[in-house]
C-alpha cells in the first residue's frame, strides 16, 4: 500500500471535480454505511467505490487497499461470529461447545464489509485530488483557517519524507549488522522502537525548518483571500451529487 | 546593499559567539561564494541577512545587519523576505505544496501578487530554470537537482533583489550542481540580483563568484575578490579547505620566483598563467 496517499494523474470526470464534491461524496459513502445495515447494500457500496476506482484509473491501488485489509478482516470475522450468541444456531463448533448463530455470522459480515467500504472512499478521493487544492477549497468555500489547511498537507506531504528517513536509518542498521529480516514479530518491535528517537530528531528539526522556510515567504501575511485558484462547481459535480442522491435513497430504501 | 556593522551572535545556551565580529557591506549585484571549515559560522551568517537570526535562532545578538536598509532586529523575517529570497541546505523543508507549480504560486499569494500578473510570473521562473516541463509535476517525484531548482524558482517569482543559498549543491552529482551555478549566474548577470551562495565545492565558487567570503571561527577572515582571496591558499588550506590544483601550482610558482601575476580561479586565467611563464 505503499504512496496510497499520493496523487494519482489522470483526465478521469473524477479528476476535474471539485475537491469539495470528491470529499462530499467520500463522507456520503462511508456515512450512508452506517445508516443502513444491509449486508447487500454495503456491499454495493464496496463495488461503487471500485467503479469510481476503475473510472479514475486507480483500480490497483484500490485493489490492493482490499487485499490490504483482507487478511485482518477474516480475523476480525472469526473473532466476531464466536462472541455473538443470539439467534438460531447453525452449528455448534465440536469439542468447544460453541455455537454459531445466524446473528452472528450477519452482524459479522456486515462489520467486515463496513471496514472495507469505509477505508475506499478517502483513499480514492486523496489519490485523484491534489493536496493543495482540497487544502484551498476548504479555505475558500468552508472559511477553515489556513493555518490548519496547511498543516493538513504538511502532515500528507511528510509521511514519503519520513518512511525514506527511517528506510535509510533500517537500512544504516542493517549494514552495523542487525538483523530486522526477523521473523519473530517482538524482535522486530523491539528492534524499531530504539530508531524512533532518531527519526523524531530528524523530523522535529525538519518540520522547524519547513515553518522557517513558510515565514520568510510570507505566511503569515496570508488571509482567506489570498488564494489565487478558483474551484466552480460544474457538469462533473452533477454527477457526484447523482452518485450521492442514488446511495442515499439507496441506503434509506433498502 | 547588505551591511553588517561588527556583527556578533552567540546561540542560546552556546559557548562561543557563532559570528564574531562580522564587519563588512556586500554591494548590490554582487556574485559572493562563502566558504568555510564545517561550524565556522557560513550559515549562521545566512541566517542573520533573513532575520531568523535574532528572530527565530534565539541568543545574544551585538551590531547590526541592514538589509536595503532594513534593520534585521527592527523588522520580522517576513518583511525582509520582500527583500532576500532563501533557498535552504534541507530541500524536502523548503517544499511547502504537492506540485511545482503551485509551490511557486505558495509564495506569490501570501505577498498579495496581482492576479493578472501571477501566470506570467510563474511561467517566467520556470524558463529560467529551464524546468516548463515539471509545472504539473508532483514534488515527491522530482529528483534532487529538479527539487533544488524548483525551490529557486518560487524564490526567482517573487523576484527579490537578494538571493541567499546555503549549500545548494549538497545532494547533487557534479554536473547538476555546475547547472545550478551556471543558471545563478545567469540570474545575476541578467536581472543583476546579489547572489550569495555558502558552498563546499571551491572550484566552481572561485570559477562563478565576483568574490570570496572565507569565514573561519565566526570571524570572516578573508573578504575579496577570488584572485585575491586565493593569494592566501596556504591559510585556506590551514582551515581544511582544499583549493583548486591550478592555485597550489600558481603558489610554487611565485615561491620560487617563476610566476608574479594573479592567482588563476579556473581554467582559463590558469592556461594564461602556463603560457606566460612559457
Amino acid at each position: 500500500m505503499k504512496g496510497f496517499l499520493d496523487y494519482k494523474d489522470g483526465n478521469s470526470i473524477f479528476h476535474k471535480m471539485n475537491p469539495l464534491s470528491k470529499l462530499f461524496l467520500a463522507v456520503v459513502l462511508c456515512a450512508m454505511c452506517f445508516v443502513s445495515s444491509n449486508i447487500y447494500f454495503v456491499a454495493g457500496v464496496i463495488v461503487i467505490n471500485l467503479l469510481i476506482a476503475f473510472a479514475a484509473g486507480i483500480h490497483k491501488m484500490a485493489l490492493s487497499i482490499l487485499s490490504g485489509l483482507l487478511k485482518l478482516s477474516i480475523v476480525l470475522f472469526i473473532v466476531q461470529v464466536l462472541f455473538v450468541r443470539s439467534g438460531n444456531a447453525l452449528f455448534t463448533i465440536p469439542g468447544l461447545n460453541l455455537p454459531i448463530t445466524d446473528d452472528g455470522v450477519y452482524f459479522s459480515l456486515l462489520f467486515v464489509l463496513r471496514l472495507l467500504a469505509t477505508a475506499l472512499p478517502l483513499a480514492v478521493m486523496l489519490s485523484v485530488t491534489q493536496m493543495s487544492d482540497l487544502a484551498n477549497v476548504m479555505v475558500s468555500k468552508l472559511k477553515i483557517p489556513y493555518k490548519y489547511a496547511f498543516a493538513v498537507i504538511t502532515v500528507i506531504r511528510f509521511i514519503p519524507v519520513f518512511a525514506s528517513e527511517m528506510a535509510g536509518i533500517i537500512e544504516s542498521q542493517t549494514a552495523r549488522g542487525v538483523e530486522f529480516d526477523t521473523k519473530n514479530i517482538f524482535r522486530k518491535i523491539g528492534l524499531i522502537i530504539p530508531l524512533c528517537v532518531p527519526l523524531l530528531i530528524s523530523s522535529v528539526k525538519k518540520i522547524d525548518s519547513s515553518a522557517i522556510a513558510a515565514e520568510l515567504r510570507g505566511f503569515n501575511r496570508r488571509t482567506s483571500k489570498s488564494g489565487y485558484k478558483k474551484y466552480p462547481f460544474g457538469g462533473n459535480d452533477i454527477f457526484a451529487v447523482l452518485i450521492c442522491a442514488v446511495v442515499i435513497t439507496a441506503g434509506i430504501m433498502i | 546593499m547588505i551591511e553588517f556593522n561588527n556583527l556578533k551572535f552567540m546561540y542560546s545556551g552556546g559557548k562561543k559567539f557563532a559570528l564574531d565580529g562580522i564587519d563588512l557591506t556586500i554591494n548590490d549585484g554582487e556574485f559572493i561564494g562563502v566558504i568555510g571549515p564545517s561550524g565556522a559560522g557560513k550559515s549562521t551568517l545566512t541566517y542573520a541577512i533573513n532575520g531568523t537570526v535574532p528572530h527565530h535562532y534565539k541568543g545574544d545578538f551585538y551590531g547590526a545587519v541592514k538589509v536595503n536598509g532594513l534593520d534585521t532586529v527592527d523588522n520580522k523575517p517576513e518583511k525582509i523576505a520582500g527583500e532576500v529570497g532563501c533557498v535552504f541546505q534541507d530541500i524536502d523543508a523548503q517544499m511547502t505544496a504537492t506540485i511545482v507549480e503551485d509551490e511557486i504560486l505558495f509564495g506569490l499569494e501570501n505577498f498579495g501578487c496581482p492576479a493578472e500578473e501571477i501566470e506570467e510570473r510563474i511561467d517566467e521562473a520556470l524558463k529560467a530554470l529551464r524546468i516548463e516541463k515539471l509545472r504539473t509535476r508532483s514534488i515527491g517525484t522530482l529528483s534532487g537537482g529538479q527539487k533544488q531548482k524548483t525551490a529557486i524558482a518560487a524564490m526567482i517569482a517573487l523576484r527579490p533583489k537578494i538571493l541567499v543559498l546555503d549549500e545548494p549543491t549538497g545532494e547533487l552529482d557534479p554536473q547538476s550542481s555546475r547547472e545550478i551555478f551556471e543558471l545563478l549566474k545567469e540570474l545575476n548577470k541578467k536581472y543583476g540580483m546579489t547572489i550569495i551562495v555558502v558552498e563546499q565545492k571551491i572550484m566552481l565558487q572561485c570559477e562563478f563568484a565576483d568574490k570570496l567570503l572565507v569565514i573561519d571561527g565566526g570571524k570572516a577572515v578573508h573578504y575579496d575578490t577570488v584572485e585575491k582571496v586565493l593569494e592566501h591558499s596556504e591559510d585556506l588550506e590551514k582551515m581544511g579547505i582544499n583549493c583548486p590544483r591550478i592555485v597550489t601550482l600558481a603558489r610554487m610558482l611565485h615561491e620560487n620566483g617563476l610566476y608574479d601575476g594573479v592567482y588563476p580561479a579556473e581554467l582559463d586565467s590558469a592556461e594564461k598563467m602556463v603560457r606566460s611563464i612559457i
